[in-house]
């Protein structure tokens, strides 16, 4: 297993639901699972995504987290 | 004076060389907000139907609204306006940066040009000394030149907005350049700055901006500071900009590819967010009041060419001159973000005009004679660079796209108009419609054409579900009255697009700087409803009923099917456009015929709209009782 603590922010924040702070969730995911399956897993639709990144670099939902690996997800963006 | 604005007003007569200070009417400010707001009252009132954007009888406003100075939530913003050259309706157009607050530091809200210099010009604002002084020093020069050459002259603390090669040569997707690099790029606003041979405004601005209670607005601006700070979204967009979203658009299939030909685009993840930070950003930049610092200022080598510094390349830039065009290296795309910025070229509407005339050359319908010799491949910098210089010079076929999509279709001919991805004249921003039909709807009923920033659907296009048509139209129309409150206001939205600063709080901000304890944000949607109809009067004056015909896209987006990538197989009929575009003027309470009826104008207090569309036939009949609200806040969030 592999725990990731996963950040959102805007319209993704009540998907994520955190229980770590304000916007953070602590998941516990299996070795190998892929963000995208892992997102699904916990009920954050991959759709509402637009970027995320792991510890700072820009990945894709094929991304497959490391063990404590920070995860922030971001919505799309509203027009810029 | 109403505290919160710089107080005064600046009508500049370019022909008579003359410069009139007023102060600003308080009821007009309350009325109309500023940026937008004054830009389409003003051009509505004084500019007559039948007079050429290019032409002296034109005004150009320049209007930082309310927000812009103050300590709150990046500020920052200055509007360009006129009637545009590319659209023939108002249009406007918001740069960042620094002009807006140097212009309200200055004492001004709002300059208004009229009438054409004799001979380049430009106005210098000095707190209260206003002069009109030779610009033929520096006519000719691109924007990045220009801007540094008036501050080696003037003083690296004044603020310069100018255009650059195209502007001067009337090039109707001409843009003012500001802070290297920045642009109010839209509506070819740039062109009527340089149909007016006005080729900079330079400011140097020393005042403090009076606040009605600034302990307050510095508490609340503080205490968003340290909440939007731990936001989750914040890192990502300090780090990556807009760029981030390549990657998304391409995966949700609505990034546009080759003249918009698909909607995805392979080797995205050479342009993207990533490759930008990690091989080309040498700092980030932010506009005033702002610490978000979305913005990425690049240095740029390429094989062959001088090493460029460019601000850039944001989504927008990236997608249009990106995968639009061809190019697969954020090197080309900085490069080509460059070079319309030198030349003083929307990078929206040149690169979708740069990939109009790719596909024009792939299809056999423009020639190697036409260009000069050279080619138009997809991702040649080498023929993109002399397209450029074409279109700058008004050389040949260059000269025809200088005059826009429809005069570049006309001259080039073999059915070419359907390869003009544009509505109004606007070339469109870089999101495809076919995949997300509200998102077409926007821009379909956008008033300056096909631009993203009136509405953006596409999370809503999501949810409800890509291949419904129906329902969407009313939460279109209620963006469509958000958008313009930070375009009125002057400032930034994506501290409430992104990192959730609430409609309430900027209006609070805006109680505290003003002292009009009474605002609220449903007085801002009602001014934007009146704006939003008031240019639609305005747009069908000058071009004509009945106003649907002027709401069609080009035939590719509702003819052909989007080919490859994840939205393959999408495609909407004419049908599909007409059942959007009747629910949606229901919902804006116009005829069918897509003119506003007399009920609507008359509710907004736009009576000379009344009286003006009667007298020509232009006004619509209500074909459904007029709703008592027009729009409908979508759920969970209004974006």
């Amino acid at each position: 297993m592999v725990t990731v603590l996963i950040k959102a922010g805007g319209s993704l924040t009540e998907y994520l639901k955190p229980d770590a702070d304000a916007y953070t969730r602590r998941v516990e995911a299996r070795a190998g699972e892929t963000l995208r399956q892992i997102l699904e897993s916990i009920a954050v639709p991959p759709g509402h995504v637009a970027a995320a990144s792991a510890n700072g670099s820009l990945v894709a939902l094929d991304y497959v987290p490391k063990d404590g690996d920070a995860i922030t997800l971001v919505p799309p963006v509203q027009g810029g | 004076m109403v505290p919160g604005f710089g107080g005064n007003t600046l009508r500049i007569d370019l022909s008579g060389g003359t410069v009139t200070r007023a102060p600003l009417d308080p009821a007009f400010a309350r009325a109309w907000l500023g940026g937008r707001g004054y830009v389409d009252k003003i051009v509505y009132d004084e500019v007559p139907r039948g007079a050429d954007p290019l032409g002296p009888e034109n005004r150009l406003v320049v209007t930082p609204g309310v927000f812009s100075g103050h300590f709150a939530p990046s500020g920052s913003k200055c509007c360009f306006g006129a009637v545009s050259p590319l659209t023939n309706g108002p249009g406007d157009s918001t740069v960042g940066g620094h002009f807006g607050p140097e212009l309200k530091f200055a004492g001004y809200d709002l300059l208004v040009f009229e009438g054409i210099a004799a001979s380049p010009t430009y106005l210098f604002v000095d707190d209260d000394r206003v002069e009109l002084r030779d610009a033929s020093k520096y006519w000719g020069q691109g924007t990045m030149d220009a801007e540094r050459m008036l501050k080696e002259d003037l003083g690296e603390d004044v603020e310069v907005a100018c255009i650059g090669p195209a502007g001067e040569n009337l090039v109707t997707c001409a843009c003012i350049g500001h802070d290297y690099g920045r642009q109010a790029g839209r509506c070819g606003i740039g062109a009527v700055m340089g149909s007016k041979r006005l080729k900079a405004i330079a400011v140097r601005g020393t005042k403090a901006l009076p606040v009605h209670d600034l302990p307050a607005l510095k508490a609340s601006t503080l205490e968003i500071m340290k909440r939007t700070a731990q936001h989750p979204n914040m890192a990502p967009w300090q780090k990556f900009g807009t760029a981030m979203f390549i990657g998304w658009s391409n995966e949700h299939g609505v990034y546009p590819a080759h003249n918009f030909q698909t909607t995805y685009f392979e080797p995205y993840a050479g342009i993207d967010g990533q490759v930008l930070v990690d091989r080309l950003l040498v700092s980030d930049k932010a506009c005033f009041g702002c610490w978000m610092n979305c913005g990425k200022y690049s240095k740029v080598s390429l094989p062959g060419r001088d090493t460029v510094y460019v601000e850039g390349p944001e989504y927008e830039t990236g997608s249009l001159c990106g995968g639009n065009c061809g190019f697969e290296q954020i090197e080309q795309v900085a490069y080509v973000n460059w070079l319309f910025d030198r030349a003083g070229i929307d990078t929206m509407t040149g690169g979708g005009m740069a990939a109009f005339a790719m596909e024009c050359y792939e299809k056999g319908l423009v020639t190697r004679d036409q260009l000069e010799g050279h080619e138009m491949r997809w991702g040649s910098i080498e023929d993109l660079e002399h397209f450029v210089d074409m279109l700058t010079g008004r050389r040949g076929i260059g000269d025809a796209f200088a005059r826009g999509y429809a005069a570049a279709a006309a001259e080039i001919g073999g059915g070419a108009e359907r390869l003009t991805c544009q509505v109004k004249g606007q070339g469109m921003s870089g999101y495809d419609g076919r995949p997300s039909p509200a998102m077409l709807l926007s821009y379909m009923t956008a008033d300056i054409g096909a631009h993203h920033n009136r509405s953006w659907t596409i999370t809503m296009d999501e949810d409800l579900g890509r291949d419904v048509l129906t329902g969407k139209a009313k939460v279109v129309v209620h963006l469509q009255h958000i958008r313009p409150f930070f375009d009125t206001v002057s400032c930034c939205r994506l501290f409430w697009g992104e990192v959730d600063v609430s409609d309430e709080e900027h209006i609070e901000a805006i109680r505290q700087m003003t002292g009009w304890h009474d605002f609220t944000l449903e007085e801002t949607l009602l001014l934007s409803e009146r704006i939003w109809n008031l240019n639609r009067a305005h747009y069908i004056e000058r071009n004509g009923g009945p106003g649907r015909k002027h709401d069609y896209p080009n035939a590719r987006f509702y003819e052909e099917a989007v080919p490859t990538g994840p939205s393959q197989g999408a495609r909407l009929t004419l049908e599909d456009l007409d059942l959007m575009l009747d629910e949606y003027y229901v919902a804006r309470g116009w005829g069918n015929d897509g003119n506003p009826s007399r009920e609507v104008l008359l509710d907004l207090g736009l009576d000379a709209c009344v009286a003006n569309l009667e007298r020509e036939g232009l006004i619509g009949s209500l074909t459904a009782p007029l709703p008592p609200v027009r729009g409908e806040r979508y759920k969970p969030k209004a974006f």
